[in-house]
């Protein structure tokens, strides 16, 4: 019985991400997408308990259902949002694009769906003391690299939406 | 009874797929960055899982996940502020409307 509960929350959260996913590209109204999106974040940090990445969840809740979603929201505020009878919009080239899509998306599916790996993944004890020796240590230059392209983002966005003093 | 590796990966390349058909046939450039999103995540799925599974070794997945963090952070960002300045050029959203570099 206690076996069957981490499959049980697999197959939840396998629906709720892939319901909620297919439901961020087909809903028509933006505001609607935005909140499945959080919804689709806040599964896969489920995910991540479920792999036994607690520290990953947690930066998975604070960033992106907390900073990326309110972000994603102000941009939904700032932008008006003409209503159209369907969102959905395909290109004049799609047949080029689909003959480049397609194989490749058969070439990604075949990969991914053939992968058996006999082992299974679960907790096996926290990740916070590995990934902070890691990034600590072993990562502690890129981790420098990556502060700076924050502050170059976000000088960079400041810019691109200061309005000219006229 | 734990998941198979595989089912994960299953699941990250079904959440990849969707998000890449988002970005190929949303024409509202704010959902554009919203299926984007979703595919940094599918790969953080991906990262994460792979990261569990051979973590005798060390935690390198889940450090690349923290460093996808901060570059999706630091890409909503910036993709917000040129739709915002690209709808001040041109008051829309749609990306099939705004074709100024079309010869």
């Amino acid at each position: 019985m206690l076996d069957l509960i981490e499959p049980a929350l697999f197959a939840v959260l396998t629906i709720a991400i892939v319901a909620a996913g297919a439901g961020v590209v087909l809903a028509n109204r933006i505001t609607t997408s935005a909140l499945l999106m959080a919804f689709t974040f806040l599964n896969i940090a489920g995910m991540f308990v479920l792999l036994g990445a607690e520290t990953v969840a947690m930066f998975q809740v604070l960033i992106y259902v907390g900073a990326i979603t309110v972000l994603i929201l102000y941009g939904v505020m700032f932008t008006p949002q003409s209503p159209r009878p369907y969102g959905l919009f395909f290109q004049t080239q799609k047949y080029w694009a689909a003959l480049l899509v397609v194989p490749i998306a058969i070439i990604v599916a075949l990969i991914a769906f053939s992968f058996r790996d006999s082992a299974t993944v679960g907790a096996k004890g926290g990740d916070l003391l590995p990934l902070a020796t890691s990034v600590f240590r072993d990562f502690a230059f890129p981790f420098e690299v990556a502060s700076v392209l924050l502050l170059a983002a976000m000088v960079g966005a400041i810019v691109l939406v200061k309005r000219d003093e006229d | 009874m734990a998941v198979p590796l595989g089912a994960f990966i299953a699941v990250s390349a079904v959440l990849f797929f969707i998000g890449t058909a988002g970005v190929l046939v949303r024409r509202n450039a704010v959902v554009i960055l919203m299926s984007v999103e979703l595919m940094l995540n599918a790969t953080n799925l991906a990262l994460v899982a792979f990261s569990r599974r051979y973590s005798s070794i060390d935690e390198r997945g889940s450090v690349f996940v923290v460093f996808i963090f901060v570059v999706a952070a630091a890409e909503v960002a910036v993709g917000l502020a040129i739709v915002l300045s690209a709808y001040r050029n041109k008051p829309t959203v749609d990306v099939d409307e705004i074709r100024q570099l079309k010869g």
